[in-house]
């Protein structure tokens, strides 16, 4: 019987009735839509933060004074090892104070030993007029900062002569690096060179590593790798942590705003619609009364229709924001967000709170009199 | 005759009318709201970034090598060329001078010291190590009168220290934290520092702690600096934090290669290449050179995150108008009856929707201006929750929402009034 009334309610005001599920419906698309964004948007927009390069350095306890410690190769090893997907690229690095030529006299420069290979990827910004190199067992070439380049005359193709103690080398110019910063003034070679250079064989001065990740969990992964080390310090880069912590809070508050918003919009049309319908009902309500139907049943079947109408909005919009935030995926990210059903039982439940809250209006029928409907008034 | 009938029924039915202008206005409200904020999302995220510091390392032109590791110059004082310090006013001078949200000197100067503890009066180790003389907050007399507080406090904000900052004018300092864990140093100690050109006491006021190079060293005004390295007046770089506008293919190009009226709109926009012009153009004798790194990846994530932004405005402004055009659609569906009569008394489908539909405009117009209102102050709710600062007002977002307020008001009630027309007149007078 209740279900049938329901049944009669709905085919007797189903023009209304779609229009209050286009403003559910439409609701709940972008709301999904936004939900499932939000989700994806920050694991994507850690990975877009690597364009910062290396947020992890790992470095013995500093001893202080020019003589800077240096830290093993096992711990290189074990950096290595440690290489999960979320690293995006880690390499050690050998900072050399070395002497080049220049006309007469001598220049200090410093020689940076590194792997040349996974530099590209800790400092995406560089810009390499010449050749890059490729690999890092490449020791017979090396690349040259801007103004190292200019100070000391060097272009790509030719050569330079690097001096330490009574060691030297001699090295063919494969390109000039421009990065804007410190690195414009090193020389850049890999890192068996450095070692070389200096007899330094298997040391480093400390590694850097690019990973991908919220703030807590790059925390949690140099916490790790801490363990993993003993004896050396594994600190995050707290310039991109606090940067990137702040502007993914921002972006989190102006989405959860936006869905507010949206959700308050819509349970104020389905509002509208509910009160206009709940006039519309009145003779109907009048007859239940009169015919000895108690106010409870009666409201208790518009709730079911509200709610109905809630959970069919919240189911199709669903799937339309599931479409939606594929397409702003695609846009902003250039890859298309993979859809998600935990979002699904949320869009509902929150579908359903609208379409509730909607229905308040429905309160104004307790207030009908049925004398008063049947007379006609 | 026809604006009495829509006066008419603008008097006898408030109530029914102002369902849809409240729809209207809230849903208005929601488009000036998200709209007025987007307006502003760009600058926001550009001012969040500069959380990440300086963008423009200004250094001589003329310089020698920099012996620079880590963000520390270990050069001695005597080599490389210096920048007079009395010309940083000019900074205010260039045409995006507003942009510049701070600048800092800085001054290395290698030192050896040694700290005495306030408490027993004993000395602690002595340590070499670098002196970095900066501004913390530092008022600068700009050309125009003008002053302008800036320093690392703005180009290096996640810079921390425990306890307090020095003071520009006095003879303190703040000590890396490597620093002061292996020597021992604690606030409130004296820190007895040696240099080439003389010796300094200083009241040692917080330990710093930054994660990079300089937590293992000591950083104290530029005017110590200067006395110690003997070199008054002068600094070795500038580090510079500006907002800039993400670099496109044309503020790629080469200046030299532009037409007078490119060059003046790459001039008039806030580039970074174009700020760092501006910027050797006041200042004679230096190099401005954008810090790639932060220049770079800020350009990036910013073009990503402004469309995400928008993107996310588009949709709250797409779901607003079907939800408020679903609502101005009802308020025609249950008017049946009385589109019935008109037609009864013999009024064509023409002018049956040419009423409506001047009824809805004015609904629009009214819920629409009173939506404006409200969504300013929801936006300076939103701006203010969000980014804790309230988006600018713009006037011209109210002709944008009042065109979105008639386009939605028409379009849901066109599907409705195409239905009408349809209707017989006799079986809803009946009332079928």
């Amino acid at each position: 019987m209740f279900w049938r009334i329901l049944w009669k309610l709905f085919r007797a005001s189903r023009g209304r009735l779609a229009v209050a599920l286009v403003a559910v419906t439409s609701g709940a698309a972008v709301c999904s839509a936004l939900i499932s964004l939000q989700l994806d948007a920050e694991r994507k927009l850690t990975r877009e933060f690597r364009a910062l390069g290396a947020n992890v350095v790992v470095a013995p306890p500093r001893a202080g004074g020019a003589d800077a410690p240096l830290m093993g190769a096992v711990a290189l090893d074990r950096i290595s090892a440690a290489q999960t997907p979320q690293v995006v690229g880690a390499a050690p690095y050998l900072y050399v104070v070395a002497r080049a030529p220049l006309g007469k006299a001598e220049q200090s420069v410093i020689l940076t030993g590194t792997w040349l290979d996974q530099t590209l990827r800790l400092a995406p910004w560089w810009k390499v007029e010449g050749q890059w190199i490729a690999t890092r067992e490449d020791i017979s070439r090396c690349l040259v900062g801007r103004n190292a380049a200019r100070q000391l005359g060097l272009s790509p193709g030719g050569a330079v002569e690097l001096r330490y103690a009574d060691r030297s080398v001699k090295l063919a110019v494969a390109g000039i690096v421009s990065a804007g910063g410190t690195d414009d003034n090193q020389i850049f070679v890999n890192l068996a060179v450095a070692q070389q250079l200096a007899a330094l064989e298997g040391r480093v001065s400390l590694a850097q590593l690019s990973v991908i990740g919220s703030p807590s969990e790059i925390e949690g992964f140099a916490r790790q790798l801490s363990a993993a080390l003993p004896g050396l310090e594994v600190r995050p880069v707290r310039q991109l942590a606090q940067a990137e912590g702040q502007l993914l809070t921002r972006i989190r508050g102006l989405i959860f705003a936006t869905v507010a918003l949206i959700l308050v919009l819509t349970a104020l049309c389905v509002l509208a619609t509910m009160a206009a319908l709940a006039m519309e009902r009145r003779r109907d309500v009048g007859m239940m009364k009169a015919l000895g139907g108690p106010m409870r049943r009666v409201l208790r079947l518009f709730l079911a229709e509200a709610a109905t109408l809630g959970v069919l909005g919240g189911l199709l919009g669903y799937a339309a924001g599931v479409g939606l935030a594929q397409w702003m995926g695609q846009r902003v990210f250039g890859v298309a967000i993979s859809p998600r059903l935990e979002v699904l039982p949320l869009t509902i439940l929150l579908m359903f709170g609208v379409a509730l809250a909607g229905a308040f209006p429905l309160r104004l029928l307790s207030a009908i009199r049925p004398a008063a409907i049947l007379r006609g008034e | 005759m026809f604006f009495r009938i829509v006066r008419d029924s603008f008097a006898r039915k408030p109530r029914r009318k102002a369902l849809t202008a409240v729809a209207l206005a809230l849903g208005m409200a929601v488009a000036t709201a998200t709209l007025s904020v987007a307006l502003d999302v760009g600058d926001r995220l550009a001012r969040e970034f500069r959380s990440l510091g300086a963008n423009l390392l200004v250094t001589p032109q003329a310089d020698t090598l920099p012996l620079e590791i880590g963000g520390v110059d270990y050069r001695p004082v005597d080599a490389g060329a210096y920048l007079p310090e009395a010309t940083l006013g000019k900074l205010r001078t260039i045409f995006w001078r507003n942009n510049v949200v701070g600048f800092a000197p800085l001054l290395e100067v290698p030192v050896s010291a040694w700290a005495v503890s306030s408490a027993t009066g004993v000395a602690r180790a002595n340590a070499q190590g670098t002196l970095i003389g900066t501004w913390y907050q530092h008022s600068v007399a700009a050309p125009d009168g003008s002053a302008f507080t800036t320093g690392v406090a703005s180009t290096n904000p996640w810079w921390r220290v425990e306890g307090r900052w020095f003071a520009d004018g006095a003879d303190e300092c703040v000590v890396g934290s490597t620093l002061a864990q292996r020597t021992g140093v604690r606030v409130g100690d004296t820190l007895n520092i040696l240099a080439g050109a003389g010796g300094k006491a200083l009241r040692v006021t917080g330990i710093l702690s930054t994660g990079d190079a300089e937590d293992d060293a000591i950083l104290a005004p530029l005017a110590i600096a200067q006395e110690l390295s003997g070199h008054p007046g002068q600094f070795r770089r500038l580090l510079v934090s500006v907002l800039t506008k993400p670099e496109d293919e044309f503020a790629r190009r080469d200046p030299g290669t532009m037409t007078p009226t490119e060059y003046d709109r790459w001039y008039c926009t806030p580039y970074i290449s174009s700020i760092a012009y501006q910027v050797q153009q006041v200042l004679p004798g230096v190099e401005a050179r954008p810090i790639r790194r932060v220049a770079e990846g800020e350009g990036r994530i910013l073009t990503r995150v402004s469309a995400l932004m928008w993107l996310v405005t588009l949709a709250a402004l797409v779901a607003a108008m079907l939800a408020v055009g679903a609502t101005a659609a009802t308020t025609v569906l249950e008017r049946r009856t009385e589109v019935g009569l008109m037609k009864a008394l013999g009024a064509g489908n023409a002018l049956v929707a040419a009423f409506f539909l001047s009824e809805q405009v004015l609904l629009a117009l009214g819920g629409g201006g009173a939506g404006y209102l409200l969504g300013i102050g929801l936006a300076r709710l939103l701006g203010r929750s969000v980014f804790g600062i309230a988006p600018t007002e713009r006037l011209i977002l109210l002709p944008v929402v009042l065109g979105l307020a008639i386009a939605v008001a028409l379009l849901g009630s066109l599907v409705p009034l195409r239905r009408a027309a349809r209707f017989e007149p006799a079986p809803i007078l009946r009332g079928e």
